[in-house]
Formats: C-alpha cells, sequence, structure tokens
C-alpha cells in the first residue's frame, strides 16, 4: 500500500494520480488501482499491451476519462474540477493516429487551432504557432494541406497542433506507428527537443525498442495494473514480467539474458553495448 | 512456371508524376516464402496490389514489361480470375473484413464462385483450422482483436484455395503478442502446406527469421535479392534505404569488426546465444590454462 | 451507436426460430393491419396480440423501455395535439374562442396513438429476435437484389466502427479544446465540421480498401453465387405465415369489399 503523499509532497509532481481505477460502461475494469507521481520535466513512457489499460490511463489524465473512483491532481488543482478544454492548457494529447484530428486547410491554420480555441489572443497565438512549426520543422510545409502530406510530416503536424497550446505536460500516443526506422529517429529527436525544452513527456507505446535510448522512467503496465515503475535499465531486467505484459523484449535483451551465465550483465538494450560487453570478455580485459 | 514473375517491370499510376516501379524483375517460385523489404513509398506495396491484378485493373495507371502470376500476364486477365490463384491480405485489419460474421466472411470468395454449399462448408472450416480461429464462426468482426482480424483475413483469403498468399505490411497495426500470432500462422502455412508467400514489410526482424529469400526495395528498385544471411551482413546498406537491421544482425556485424573477423552471422536469438557461447566458453578455457 | 442498430437479443423462443422472411412480412402486414383497423377496441386488440408477441420473444421490460422510450413520448404529445388539430364531429367537451375539443377528436388522438406503438413495437419485435445478417438475407431471398443487400449489410457492419472512429476524433478534438455542448448553434455547428472532416476521410479511407478487399475476392465473377447458409421455411413457419396472412386478410376484406366497419 504506497502512503499518501503529504501536501508538500503533493506541490512536488504536476501530475498526482491516487488510487485509480477506470471501469468501462458494462463492467470491464480497464485500470484497477494505480498510483502515479509525476515531477515536472520528467520523460516517462508507459509500456504495454493492447488491453493493458495504458491508453486508458493516459486519457484520465487529461480528462477525456474520469475516474470511477481516485483522484487526479494537475498542478496542484483537482482534475475532477476542470473541463477538458482547462485541462488541454495543461495536458496535451497527440492521438496516435494524426488523421483523427487533422481538418484544416494549411498546417498552419491546424496548428492555430489549438490555442484560438484556448482563448489566447492573436498575438500570443502567433507566437505559440511560430514555436510549435519551428520545434518539428514545419516550416517548409506550413501553407500545405495536411492531408496531403506524408505519414511522418502528419505526425509531425499532429504533435506540432499540440505543442501550441503550450502545455506543460504533452502525452505522445504511439507516436511512431507505422514510420521508417529512419523518421522514427528523426521525430524521436524532435520529441527529445521537447524535453529538453522543459516539457514532461509521457510516451505510450508497446515498442520497447523505443524505450531504450529515449525515456528516463519506465512504468511497465499489464491488465489494469503498474507492474513496474523504474528507469529503463531496471525495466528490461526482468523478461518475465515484460513477457507477462505482452511486451516483446528487444532480441539484444533477450541474447544477453541468455549469456548471462558468462557475466554478460542482462539489462543491455542496444547492440553496440552488447558486443562492447562481448569484446571484453572474449579479450578478456577484467 | 513461376508464381510470380516480373522483368523489367514499370509502374506509374494515373494522376502520379512519379514511377512507383522504375525496373523491376524478381521471380518467387512455388513453395518460396519471399519478403520484399523496403521503407515506405518503396514501391513494396505497389508489387503486392500487382500480384492480383488490383494494379493496374482497379489502380489504373501506366505498366510497362513482363508482369505474370503463374504464367498469367496480368495486364490481360481480370481480378476476379487471378484472384482464384493468389490472396492477398492488407494492412488495416478493420477496413478488409466487411461481413458481419467471420463465416460470412471467410465464405464470401467461394460464395462469389459459385463454389457447390457442401465445398464451401469445408474450406471454411479448412481455413479456420489453420489460422487458429476454429469454433469463432458466429462472431462479428468488430469483437476481435487486430491479431484475430489479421487472421481472419488471411482465412478469407485462404477460402479461395489460391496457389500464392500476398500480405501487404499485415502487422502494421498489431501489437507483440498480434504479430507472434501472425508470423506463427504464416511460418505454419509454408512448412505444413507448401503455401507459396510474398510478403511486404518495413521491420526487418521476423523476416530475416522466416524468410527463404529478401528482395531490398527502394524508390521503386529493387536493389539486392538473396537469402536472409546474405542480406543482412552488411547492415549498412539497411540503413542506406531507411531500414533498421535486425538486431541480431547488427550484433554479428559489429562483433566481426570488434574481433577482426568476418564470418560471424546469426539469425535468431538460438543461433547468436550458440555462436557467442562458444566465442567465450573458448576464452575461459584458454584463460584458465 | 450500435446499441441503437443493433437491439438482437439472444434467444430460442419460437420468434426467434421462426424464418426471417415470414417475419418481415408479418412485420409489414401488421404494421398495414394498424392503419386500416379503425375501431378503438380492435386496435386495442391489435395491441394486445402485438403485446403477446413480445411475450413470446420473451421481451425484458427494462430492454423494451428503453428501445421504446421515444415513442411513448411521441405518443404522448400525438394524444396531446390531436384533438387541437381535429375539432370536427360530436360531442364538444370544451369550447373555448378558437378551440373545441370533441370527443372523436380525443378518441382519434388515442387511437393515433396506439397505431404509432402497435407500429414501433412490431419492428422492435423483429429487431429483437432477429440478427441483422438474418434480416437482411431474408430481404435477399424476398427479392432484394443481393448487391444491395450487401451494401446493406456492410452498412450496419460499420455502423458501430464509425460510431467508434467519431468518438475517437470528438475525443481528439476535445483535447485541443474543442467544446461540443457550449456555445451558439452556429459556433457549434462550425466544431463540428473539425469532426466531420477528419470522420469522413476516415471512411472514404476504409471504402477504398473495402473496395480492394471485395474484388480480391472475386465479387462480381460471375452473374449467380451460392449462398452457405441457406433459409429454409418449416411447418412451423408456413403456419404463422399463414395466421398472419389471415389476421391481415380478414379484417382488410371486411373493411374494404364488404365495407364493414372494422
Amino acid at each position: 500500500m504506497i502512503p499518501q503523499s503529504s501536501p508538500r509532497e503533493e506541490r512536488e509532481f504536476f501530475v498526482l494520480a491516487e488510487g485509480i481505477k477506470y471501469v468501462y460502461e458494462g463492467g470491464v475494469e480497464a485500470i484497477g488501482g494505480v498510483d502515479i507521481r509525476i515531477r515536472k520535466g520528467e520523460y516517462i513512457a508507459i509500456v504495454g499491451g493492447n488491453g493493458s489499460g495504458k491508453t486508458t490511463l493516459a486519457k484520465n489524465l487529461n480528462g477525456l476519462l474520469r475516474p470511477t473512483s481516485g483522484r487526479v491532481e494537475i498542478a496542484g488543482r483537482s482534475a475532477a474540477g476542470m473541463t477538458v478544454a482547462e485541462l488541454a492548457k495543461f495536458v496535451g494529447y497527440a492521438f496516435q493516429n494524426p488523421d483523427h484530428q487533422l481538418f484544416s486547410s494549411t498546417v498552419e491554420e491546424e496548428v492555430r487551432f489549438g490555442p484560438k480555441s484556448l482563448g489566447y489572443t492573436d498575438s500570443e497565438v502567433t507566437k505559440k504557432v511560430e514555436h510549435a512549426l519551428e520545434v518539428m520543422d514545419l516550416q517548409g510545409v506550413r501553407d500545405s494541406p495536411p492531408l496531403t502530406l506524408s505519414l511522418s510530416y502528419r505526425r509531425r503536424v499532429s504533435i506540432a497542433s499540440v505543442i501550441a497550446m503550450d502545455p506543460q505536460v504533452i502525452i505522445l500516443d504511439e507516436p511512431t506507428t507505422g514510420l521508417d526506422a529512419k523518421d522514427i529517429d528523426l521525430l524521436m529527436q524532435y520529441i527529445d527537443v521537447l524535453n529538453r525544452e522543459g516539457h514532461t513527456l509521457i510516451l505510450i507505446t508497446h515498442d520497447m525498442r523505443l524505450v531504450a535510448g529515449h525515456a528516463k522512467r519506465v512504468l511497465v503496465m499489464a491488465a489494469g495494473r503498474i507492474l513496474l515503475d523504474s528507469d529503463p535499465k531496471g525495466s528490461f531486467s526482468d523478461l518475465d514480467l515484460i513477457r507477462q505484459s505482452n511486451l516483446e523484449p528487444p532480441p539484444v535483451t533477450l541474447l544477453a539474458h541468455r549469456l548471462s551465465r558468462f557475466g554478460i550483465l542482462s539489462n543491455i538494450f542496444s547492440p553496440e553495448e552488447l558486443v562492447s560487453a562481448i569484446a571484453q570478455k572474449i579479450r578478456g580485459d577484467r | 512456371m513461376q508464381a510470380l514473375h516480373l522483368r523489367d517491370a514499370r509502374f506509374k499510376y494515373k494522376g502520379s508524376t512519379g514511377w512507383a516501379l522504375d525496373g523491376v524483375s524478381l521471380d518467387v517460385e512455388k513453395g518460396e516464402f519471399v519478403t520484399i523489404l523496403g521503407p515506405n513509398g518503396s514501391g513494396k506495396s505497389t508489387i503486392c496490389l500487382m500480384s492480383n491484378g488490383l494494379v493496374p485493373h482497379a489502380l489504373p495507371g501506366d505498366l510497362e514489361g513482363t508482369a505474370e502470376v503463374f504464367g498469367l500476364e496480368v495486364r490481360s486477365h481480370p481480378v476476379a480470375e487471378l484472384a482464384t490463384k493468389v490472396g492477398i491480405v492488407f494492412q488495416e485489419p478493420e477496413s478488409q473484413l466487411f461481413s458481419m460474421s467471420v463465416e460470412e466472411e471467410v465464405a464470401f470468395g467461394p460464395e462469389n464462385l459459385a463454389i457447390p454449399r457442401e465445398e464451401i462448408r469445408e474450406r471454411v472450416e479448412w481455413a479456420l483450422e489453420i489460422v487458429g480461429m476454429k469454433g469463432y464462426n458466429d462472431r462479428a468482426p468488430f469483437s476481435l482483436s487486430g491479431g484475430q482480424k489479421q487472421r481472419v483475413a488471411i482465412a478469407a483469403a485462404l477460402s479461395m484455395r489460391p496457389e500464392m498468399l500476398v500480405l501487404d505490411e499485415p502487422a502494421y497495426a498489431l501489437d507483440p503478442l498480434g504479430r507472434a500470432e501472425l508470423y506463427t500462422v504464416l511460418r505454419d502455412l509454408k512448412t505444413r502446406h507448401g503455401m507459396t508467400i510474398l510478403l511486404a514489410e518495413r521491420d526487418a526482424e521476423e523476416a530475416s527469421v522466416f524468410s527463404d529469400r529478401i528482395a531490398l526495395m527502394s524508390e521503386g528498385k529493387i536493389i539486392e535479392v538473396g537469402t536472409p544471411k546474405a542480406m543482412l551482413r552488411n547492415p549498412e546498406r539497411l540503413r542506406s534505404i531507411g531500414l533498421e537491421p535486425p538486431q541480431l544482425a547488427a550484433v554479428a556485424s559489429l562483433l566481426n569488426a570488434e574481433l577482426g573477423r568476418g564470418d560471424l552471422s546469426f539469425l535468431s536469438v538460438d543461433e547468436a546465444e550458440s555462436t557467442i557461447s562458444k566465442l567465450l566458453a573458448a576464452r575461459a578455457r584458454r584463460g584458465s590454462v | 451507436m450500435s446499441v441503437f442498430v443493433d437491439l438482437y437479443t439472444e434467444g430460442k423462443t419460437f420468434l426467434h426460430r421462426t424464418d426471417p422472411r415470414v417475419k418481415i412480412i408479418a412485420v409489414l402486414l401488421l404494421s398495414l393491419l394498424a392503419l386500416v383497423v379503425r375501431d378503438l377496441y380492435h386496435l386495442l386488440i391489435l395491441l394486445a396480440f402485438i403485446f403477446l408477441l413480445l411475450l413470446l420473444g420473451k421481451a425484458t421490460l427494462a430492454k423494451t423501455y428503453f428501445a421504446l422510450k421515444m415513442v411513448l413520448r411521441v405518443m404522448v404529445m400525438i394524444m396531446i395535439l390531436w384533438p387541437f388539430f381535429n375539432p370536427g364531429g360530436a360531442p364538444v367537451l370544451l369550447s373555448y374562442g378558437m378551440i373545441r375539443i370533441t370527443q372523436p377528436g380525443i378518441m382519434g388522438g388515442i387511437g393515433n396513438a396506439i397505431r404509432i406503438l402497435c407500429l414501433a413495437t412490431v419492428w422492435y419485435i423483429l429487431m429483437f429476435t432477429t440478427t441483422q445478417r438474418d434480416i437482411v438475407r431474408g430481404l435477399v431471398k424476398l427479392g432484394l437484389r443481393f448487391d444491395l443487400g450487401l451494401t446493406l449489410s456492410i452498412a450496419l457492419r460499420f455502423l458501430p466502427t464509425f460510431g467508434a472512429t467519431m468518438e475517437s476524433i470528438k475525443d481528439a478534438q476535445r483535447a485541443r479544446g474543442l467544446e461540443f455542448d457550449k456555445g451558439s448553434l452556429i459556433k457549434r455547428s462550425k466544431n463540428y465540421v473539425a469532426v466531420l472532416v477528419p470522420t469522413i476521410v476516415s471512411a472514404l479511407r476504409t471504402a477504398d480498401t473495402l473496395s480492394l478487399a471485395l474484388q480480391s475476392r472475386a465479387y462480381g465473377a460471375r452473374a449467380d453465387r451460392t449462398y452457405l447458409r441457406e433459409l429454409k421455411m418449416k411447418g412451423s413457419d408456413f403456419v404463422a405465415l399463414a395466421l398472419v396472412l389471415g389476421a391481415f386478410v380478414i379484417p382488410t376484406v371486411a373493411r374494404f369489399i364488404l365495407k364493414v366497419p372494422v
């Protein structure tokens, strides 16, 4: 039982969720008792297979879903008393399918839409739009219709339209699905920049390879509960746990585990690290 | 007679400026499992759509060169005819299942061919059994998981008793569990039923384990064709066309460089474990002398 | 959304087992009957008969009420408004300026309300005892062209899917500050553009893939076609059909040919 946080502690956390339960109409329990505490500036990945509850949990953090029981606090205020539009100023959500958000005739209009809806003044809106276009490197296509662009660009437009609302927390739901490796690297670079700029990032994914090089904290979810909350290396060390959540450990991690009897550490997830460890052992360096 | 025979095939979609296929030559032999590996826009989908005639009949454009499926010129045979030889599965599970029940979906193809009812029943049961969806006859498509939907799509293609199954990024929308289920079905189809399989993929991991041959594709051209081991020996080549090499291939390549060798290669975790264990054990033995 | 369209409840009652063609014909004939019968007491008998069918199908009170909620509201409206618009006949019960409420007016209102209930209930019975599949199949066997039947079944199959997509799109736009329940009618309509455009785009994309999938399964390859599931009329189906035909023909002949007030 995690002890209830004290009022002083609570102010430290930008996102606070305690005892969250979410039950869908029809009785299916998607989340059964989850606690999360997130500080400003953290870079978190929530991983799990389909049905693990990760998307349901994320939607409980920006008001799209309201917990059946438990409470959510954003920036010290109770989320229950805020509408989704009000929460959008603090927690932005980029959906997995960008085509579910895009409807404007130009990229610039699309990005403008969010801050305008939130009621910012014209000059504020322009500033936010310019910043968002710059961060996602979209100035070259600002006048193009979003629906004519490639998937990689459409994803960036959808994320830019969330950034333009200038929320502290940005939730990205499976941002790399369908992208080529090259585009994945590119997108993750832009996303990393957001964290360096000070945004709190929550990445939802079932691709463990993605988690390895970017997030600093990983929450592994399965069947509506958090099984593990640790740094990436820690999450890779328990294979059974990963499989329990319908996730696939990267081949390199699997291999590292199999070679552990030779003294190879098992929380490795990149080929370079593994080869380096193997070569060391073969050459007999310590 | 080959399952698929392309010689200098070029195709440009109507209204498009670039050539989706820019001089492609590829042969797929009966019983082979060939994977076309390439990034988005490389043309691999176009080859899939051409194998049952959707290109150029349903998706018009300029087709040049030779494109034959089981000896039939794709240009001159309608989709309905080629569909009896080639079954196709698309990447979006939701939009290729249009019936109100699994059974209706799988029976649809043979019904269109006016196959007698008893035989349709046999084919439906046979197809559902192969994909591991036996007993799901009355289930509605939207109640299934992504992986289950894709398996029903495969069954719906199999019930037409094709000689080749073509899959265009079938694991696109699936989670790891769904992917694993899918590839198990494909492996069974090949090993137990001798089905010719043509797969278009962006992710090299599973392809490297299951394929007989891999064709690398980029910008409408086939860059190279060969066995998985041969193809993945040089991870740089995959990176150069925008693909991520399978992790194990990267490990093999880096290890070779590290140890000054050129012979290490493995495609599966088992193989890798066995090869590397031997190296480490040998070192341990030498070390203790 | 799917609740609205798919009212089917599992069951093994006589009605569930009846051939869908008989049920479709019965629904059409009983609907017509409700319009033919004019006498209030005979209408009540018809209503009682229809309720009996409800019981035969083992309908639950809760589900039936939920499905017919709207109808009950319409009924109340009719009963209240009809007398105001039909001031003819005698005896006059209330007279105030332009307003004249007569007994025939009130009876007419009640009669029409009962008619609406008969119609709605009889269609509800069809929907909850017959799967959508069987309804479409029944229509095709009765003569609906196969491609129209396919269009209908594809539409029914995708309704819940598009509903879910639309909900997801609404969520995505809500997360961008769009509010659907506040503001003037004009503003709210403009907001819906943000939902309609992505929904329609999604539907068109689905239609594209669907068309390719249909062709890949040799749709339209031949003029003839076999059907896996056959509809066969059983003895009990013929009996039910005969009863329904009788129930329709007798009052209709009585009213229109024999000129008996029915």
